[in-house]
């Protein structure tokens, strides 16, 4: 037993100083990760867009729909910033890349708005950028419902009713809106959640497989299985044990700047982010090994890992859901890790529900975490015999 | 005699270009890695991409319902949420504790509460309300599930306006329930698809990437054939700069034209995204960029000093990239800093420049700004990947006298 500890010690200080030697796991292990979680959350910083570009076209000119631009501009998402002459010159702008959305008011809105003709106003919005499309869109749909509602309580208030009956009568039906786990719709809480474990993962899949590649590429196979005691599963924990712990203390301070500073919500409470955080650094080292071991040569498995990790963005489902993709696709996403992550997170730690009610998401991540038991006798094989072609 | 001299010059250096043109070509097909960079990826990846996102919106988000009220109108809003496009109910249940259950076990995305009261107070002329809870973790289900609500509420309230009011004929009764009348649409992409607005982005990304991954991992291929771990080999024609960053960037031209056509011109059709942008114009745009990634990708191959670090440098800023082009996040909300770390890439203006004319059918004059700086690019990365191979063409020869000294010294041994 001492002796099995020596070994995996012995081997653990060498990678440690192969890490000094190449500077390549430093920046990949460090460097980049804490760029990446920068460039995430203070990309991200403002939780939602605010004062999206947007534009009028306001042939009526008069007070009522000056009110009603105005009241555009006071809104949080959007800002006007300039008025056009016509529409076409507005969609020109919007294809110039100046706005995302303008509100077209044709000659004659007010008066026909007062003579009860039933004016028609028209707004356009880009969806070629969908979160802003979206928001203006929003912003310009209330304004015309207020410019409807805004003619109903001038005629009612002329008549003598209060205010609680105009507001009855304008809209009966009330939607009261509760947004769980989210209430601003705070999209850094939404996407650095995702993207950053996806990127997470994307490293240690790349250099669990690069790590044991080069071992083989610089013909030190037989030597670091000569330190194991030419047993691989001694081999390959010592040399991954230092990656595992640079990439627990990785997630796990992350997991503190997020939830502790950040603050994003995470009613499921720390034990089940602590469980996450391990299942995922524990799955992805497992697909790394098990990339390796489908392919014992450097350039095939980490190829095969960086395309993997790079479609697991789309495969997580947590941009577009995986309940919109066709049914194949549904199926595909169970062998993506981020897909799991991403289900257990929004499961466990945002909406608080018992671990119980993703078991299977569970189950597939230690899937993951066990794939290297398949693989064991054939990555000891190359660690033997493979020589490297360049 | 100087003209004669310049002009054997040319001559000499287009047939050491060619000659390095060919040799590369030869690597590149000799070499795995590249050849699923520069042929595998480009090939598969939009069509895998488009296949994901090719239902474009999420339509049936499963939805719970809790009606307290059983009355006809609490049905009514039940049955016209069910029936629009967007929303499927997918159970009744009796209190709110049931839903958050199957909610829990994503059987549904969201739940309607309807109160008890929500008919009575209608008719006692009181606002009623009916909650809308909505699980956070996937934002476009959660814009189904509530923009469907507010939809029905509103063509509800406008049933009883009407009511209410008392008109006498029809038209009337329409001003009354709306006397300003309005119309959105979302141009271009009136669907507002996702497909459509994440994968152009996503084509003119995979060319860059594809580009820097490929040209890396062949540089590294010839630095570790070469005896001194030098990226230009010890032959005759591999000794000025400019003919090998031109031998290079027309090899990799050759390919990247085909698969620029397919990847911006055939992929799109394929898959129905909008394809708005006169082929001048596109022309016009991906001559720049295809050089402008080449130049910027012979400069990254410098820097490598194994092969298979290039993919370590150059994957994961594929993600970041994506964002920072504008298509994901509005550019008006990229910080300044990042704005900044955005322009040292092509991608940023190709992309932007791409959707413009491509999906928002914009013409050449639109994407001025882009266009002139994707020329920039080129400029400025060819200087600068000319000025590396330099460097490395130096160190070629210089490694190459200091063997043949070596050799002499051991031939007078």
């Amino acid at each position: 037993m001492l002796l099995v500890l020596r070994r995996i010690y012995e081997l653990s200080v060498r990678e440690c100083k192969i890490f000094m030697r190449n500077p390549i796991y430093v920046f990949c292990m460090v460097v980049f990760p804490l760029a990446v979680m920068f460039f995430f959350t203070s990309m991200l910083e403002s939780g939602q867009p605010q004062e999206m570009p947007v534009g009028v076209v306001d042939l009526d000119n008069s007070s009522t729909t000056r009110a009603l631009i105005r009241r555009l501009d006071a809104f949080r998402t959007s800002q006007v910033v300039a008025s056009y002459p016509s529409v076409s010159a507005a969609r020109r702008a919007i294809q110039n890349n100046e706005i995302y959305g303008f509100i077209y008011f044709p000659k004659g809105t007010t008066e026909r708005l007062l003579s009860s003709r039933q004016p028609k106003i028209s707004f356009y919005y880009t969806m070629t950028s969908v979160t802003a499309g979206s928001l203006v869109f929003r912003d310009l749909k209330t304004i015309t419902a207020l410019g409807s509602a805004a003619v109903g309580q001038a005629t009612m208030r002329a008549r003598g009713y209060t205010d609680d009956q105009i507001k009855t009568f304008l809209q009966p039906i009330v939607i009261d809106l509760h947004q769980i786990g989210n209430p601003t719709t705070d999209y850094n809480a939404f996407l650095s959640t995702m993207m950053v474990p996806g990127i997470m993962m994307l490293f240690i899949f790349l250099i669990t497989t690069y790590a044991i590649g080069t071992e083989l590429k610089f013909n030190h196979g037989k030597q670091i299985m000569l330190i194991g005691g030419n047993r691989i599963w001694i081999t390959l924990v010592g040399k991954l044990l230092p990656h595992l712990l640079i990439w627990l203390t990785l997630v796990f301070s992350y997991s503190f700047y997020v939830f502790g500073v950040l603050e994003f919500p995470h009613p499921g409470g720390t034990g089940m982010i602590v469980l996450l955080n391990l299942l995922m650094v524990f799955a992805a080292m497992g697909f790394g090994i098990f990339a390796f071991g489908l392919m014992p040569s450097l350039r095939m498995s980490m190829s095969i890992s960086s395309l993997w990790a790079v479609l697991s963005f789309s495969m997580a489902g947590t941009a577009f859901p995986v309940m919109g993709m066709d049914a194949p696709l549904q199926a595909l996403a169970w062998l993506f890790p981020l897909h799991h992550y991403c289900v257990i997170y929004e499961t466990c730690v945002l909406n608080d529900f018992s671990l119980l009610e993703c078991w299977w998401h569970v189950a597939a991540m230690l899937a993951f975490m066990l794939l290297p038991m398949m693989v064991a006798g054939k990555i000891k094989n190359a660690m033997l015999t493979y020589v490297y072609i360049p | 005699m100087n003209v004669e001299g310049v002009l054997t010059t040319i001559i000499e250096g287009c047939r050491d270009a060619a000659r390095i043109w060919r040799d590369e070509l030869r690597r590149i097909f000799k070499d795995e890695g590249v050849i699923i960079f520069f042929f595998v990826v480009p090939l598969i990846y939009p069509l895998l991409y488009s296949w994901i996102y090719n239902n474009e919106v999420v339509r049936e988000v499963p939805v719970v319902v809790v009606d307290n009220s059983h009355s006809q109108m609490s049905r009514q809003f039940i049955r016209m949420c069910n029936a629009s496009p967007d929303v499927k109910v997918v159970a009744y249940v009796d209190d709110i504790d049931e839903a958050r259950m199957l909610i829990g076990r994503n059987v549904a995305r969201a739940l309607y509460y309807i109160p008890s009261d929500f008919q009575t107070r209608i008719y006692r002329m009181q606002q009623a309300t009916v909650s809308v809870y909505c699980d956070m973790s996937l934002v476009l289900a959660y814009k189904a599930a509530y923009q469907t609500a507010v939809m029905v509420s509103q063509e509800m309230n406008s049933e009883i306006q009407i009511k209410l009011s008392g008109k006498y004929t029809k038209r009337e009764e329409e001003i009354q329930a709306k006397p300003l009348d309005a119309d959105g649409l979302a141009l271009f992409s009136p669907a507002g698809g996702y497909g459509s607005f994440v994968l152009p982005a996503v084509l003119m990304l995979i060319i860059q990437q594809t580009l820097v991954l490929g040209i890396g991992l062949s540089a590294g291929t010839a630095r570790e054939s070469n005896r001194f771990q030098d990226l230009v080999p010890a032959k005759r024609y591999y000794h000025g700069a400019f003919r090998i960053v031109l031998g290079k960037t027309l090899c990799y031209l050759m390919i990247y034209i085909l698969m620029g056509a397919w990847l911006t011109v055939v992929v799109p059709r394929m898959f129905h995204f909008p394809c708005l942008a006169h082929w001048q114009d596109l022309l016009a745009i991906m001559i720049p960029y295809t050089l402008a990634c080449i130049f910027f990708g012979i400069t990254v191959s410098c820097l490598v000093r194994y092969r298979e670090n290039v993919m370590l440098i150059m994957v994961f800023v594929s993600v970041p990239l994506l964002f920072l082009t504008g298509v994901s996040w509005p550019q008006t909300e990229i910080p300044g800093f990042w704005q900044g770390v955005s322009t040292l890439f092509p991608s940023t203006f190709g992309v932007r420049a791409y959707i413009r004319l491509n999906s928002m059918g914009g013409t050449l004059s639109d994407v001025l700004t882009e266009y002139r700086i994707l020329w920039l690019h080129v400029v400025l990365y060819f200087i600068v990947a000319c000025l590396v191979y330099r460097h490395q063409v130096s160190l070629a020869q210089q490694h190459a006298k200091e063997a043949e000294a070596e050799g002499e010294a051991e031939e007078m041994k």
